[in-house]
């Protein structure tokens, strides 16, 4: 376990680079996830904000650096304790990516056949619980993800991540794609099951309401690295870089900022 | 998962889950251990449902779920305590928490509050009432296809007289490009497969006929049924599959993305655009590879009557001038462009049946290929009783 100022780092990642073909994205970049903190990664597109989820899930193979997952490097795991890890996170895919040919009860239970023996009352019992919670009806578990709308299949998506009690949460665009009020609800979400279940949240956004509504944290990466990170207003007030300054100081920033309007009771 | 200490590292031995039931006073408590996670689940549900429902003998008996022990717990430890907890509720025991944390307590409170949705009701259909229903849908669904079918050769038969007095319409450029995939790029396929079944046939021809000693018949055989069936079935089945699919494809895809829809709104009409040169490339394009086809049969049968029969080529060919009418060239060829039609139709009408997703796409162009093939072979049934009654 790594203890920096007096929290735990579950993710740390250290002198990475990728390029595709002659473009490089990243050249030594490093970034520390701590313990129960809701982190947004920000960035210009191109930037590689989903390439750095996909790394760090092992999806993508990075040219160079480290990845450290519960105080893990990734380079030396073994298959068993890959396979331990895994069960330790949930991801949630920008369109869900949830199984089409089954339905989302199924889905749900796919982590839990797939990596425990639990009896099926039990799995039903907290599939329904995990729908419930994710704040999708009941009568949605027996219904194909083709028969749901894309903020439906968000939530689906989420309630599988959370199968497992996983104590990180990958988000890809959560709110990509959704209308402001079903973006805001999501938000709230987010917030509400990072209290009730303790989890560390990384995210993947471009959307300013979630930033300053929900996150703690903030890293942005421009320049082939995480040039910053600190809180959104921290951010807002000392941008210090040209692209931040003209993405927490810009029209639309302005009026997302917590300054402008009521924020949300936590 | 929470856990009490997130500092403190459990040694495998205190992850144990455990429990035990006492009674204290007036107090049935139940004291837990250990961690309560989704890992150990199972365990922790066979031992709970063993352990017997406390039933209080007077009123004032309460309970109390002591979790003071619990060093981890997550969904799935909450949902187990609260069943708990729940089943001794209706025997008549109040029961409380005892030793929670605060995040403990929240969880506990979300999973007790979350639990209580009513689920919906699976209706269970009997094996013969599914069976009756899946028959009856597939019935009505084969007069469906037959009534739009129908219906869209209609519209294609009027898109196309249309253009005779509007010429302007017909798409040159596209009707080029369609001749050129599905003709020009189908014919090394189609006349390798025509030749090996050309080959195969006289092959076997001479085999089986020569107990009889009837093999120089072998060459009748191919003959008649390489331009009379084998040229047209094969060609007709490989363009079904190759370019019938392909249209399903194309137009499916542009279906989905709503390319189709634009062109609507921008006065296009897709029946100009997309299904017409098609369906007119095809009509052009399928005679035209089955007269290769019906070369490259006779050639493969050639090669073979070569090979086991000793003729020659010369002889070859003055043979198939005894056996070979004009007629039988013909009775192949006409079933051509029909083919060509149906395999066209299917392919354009599948692909405008597609909706929004890509699963739809798929499921399309899966039976773009089956109907237009079934429809060949029936096409060419009804063609084989309709010119031996006129005697061709």
């Amino acid at each position: 376990m790594i203890v920096e100022n007096g929290r735990e780092v579950l993710i740390r990642v250290r002198g990475l680079a990728k390029s595709f073909g002659s473009h490089q994205i990243w050249d030594g970049l490093n970034l520390d996830v701590y313990r129960g903190e809701i982190l947004a990664i920000v960035g210009g597109s191109g930037q590689g904000k989903s390439v750095l989820m996909r790394v760090i899930t092992g999806l993508v193979v990075p040219d160079a650096g480290d990845v450290g997952l519960f105080g893990q490097n990734t380079k030396t795991l073994s298959a068993q304790d890959r396979l331990e890890i895994e069960r330790r996170w949930g991801i949630l895919f920008q369109d869900g990516a949830l199984f089409s040919s089954l339905t989302v009860l199924q889905n749900i239970q796919v982590p839990m056949r797939e990596h425990l023996e639990l009896p099926q009352a039990m799995m039903d019992d907290l599939a329904f619980l995990k729908l419930s919670m994710v704040g999708l009806p009941p009568d949605a578990a027996y219904k194909f993800p083709s028969e749901l709308s894309g903020g439906m299949r968000k939530r689906a998506g989420l309630a599988r991540a959370l199968a497992l009690d996983p104590e990180i949460v990958f988000l890809d665009e959560p709110t990509a794609g959704l209308d402001p009020i079903g973006a805001t609800d999501f938000d709230h979400l987010i917030r509400k099951l990072q209290q009730t279940l303790g989890l560390t949240v990384y995210m993947v956004t471009h959307d300013l309401d979630t930033i300053f509504t929900v996150c703690d944290r903030v890293a942005v990466l421009a320049d082939k690295k995480i040039v910053r990170t600190g809180s959104p207003t921290e951010l807002q007030r000392h941008p210090n870089h040209p692209w931040i300054k003209e993405y927490f100081c810009g029209e639309r920033a302005r009026a997302a900022s917590p300054g402008e309007r009521p924020s949300i009771p936590a | 998962m929470l856990k009490r200490d997130h500092q403190l590292v459990l040694p495998t031995q205190a992850r144990a889950p455990g429990f035990r039931v006492e009674l204290r006073g007036t107090t049935f408590r139940l004291v837990a251990t250990g961690a309560w996670t989704v890992a150990e689940a199972t365990q922790l549900d066979t031992a709970l449902k063993r352990l017997r429902v406390p039933i209080p003998p007077t009123a004032d008996f309460t309970g109390e779920m002591d979790i003071a022990g619990i060093a981890e717990i997550d969904t799935a430890g909450a949902l187990l305590l609260q069943r708990t907890a729940a089943a001794w509720e209706k025997s008549g025991l109040r029961t409380r928490y005892a030793g929670a944390t605060e995040a403990f307590r929240i969880l506990i409170e979300e999973v007790q509050r979350k639990g209580r949705a009513e689920r919906p009701k699976i209706e269970n259909r009997g094996a013969l009432q599914f069976f009756t229903e899946d028959m009856a849908k597939t019935l009505t669904g084969v007069w469906h296809d037959a009534v739009q079918l129908t219906g869209f050769l209609g519209e294609v038969t009027a898109a196309f007289i249309r253009l005779f007095r509007q010429p302007w319409r017909f798409r040159t450029t596209s009707f080029i490009h369609h001749l050129d995939h599905a003709g020009f790029r189908a014919v090394p396929i189609i006349a390798l497969i025509c030749f090996l079944i050309g080959a195969v046939v006289m092959q076997q021809g001479v085999v089986q006929l020569k107990p009889f000693g009837a093999e120089p018949f072998a060459v009748n055989m191919v003959a008649i049924l390489a331009l009379r069936e084998v040229g047209i079935l094969l060609t007709a089945i490989m363009v079904a599959g190759r370019s019938g699919s392909a249209f399903t494809a194309e137009i499916g895809s542009m279906k989905m993305r709503e390319e189709i829809d634009a062109m609507r709104t921008l006065g296009i009409d897709p029946m100009d655009t997309l299904v017409l040169p098609r369906i007119l490339a095809l009509v052009v394009a399928l005679p035209l590879l089955t007269f290769i086809g019906d070369l490259m049969g006779l050639a493969g049968g050639g090669l073979m009557a070569f090979a086991v029969l000793g003729l020659d080529t010369s002889n070859y060919i003055d043979k198939l001038r005894d056996v070979i009418d004009f007629q039988h060239f013909m009775a192949g060829m006409i079933k051509a462009p029909f083919a060509a039609v149906i395999i066209g139709l299917v392919g354009c009408l599948e692909g405008l049946k597609v909706e929004g997703s890509a699963e739809s796409l798929g499921t399309h162009v899966t039976s773009a290929v089956v109907k237009a093939i079934f429809l060949v072979i029936i096409l060419d049934a009804v063609f084989a009783m309709f010119l031996s009654g006129i005697g061709v």
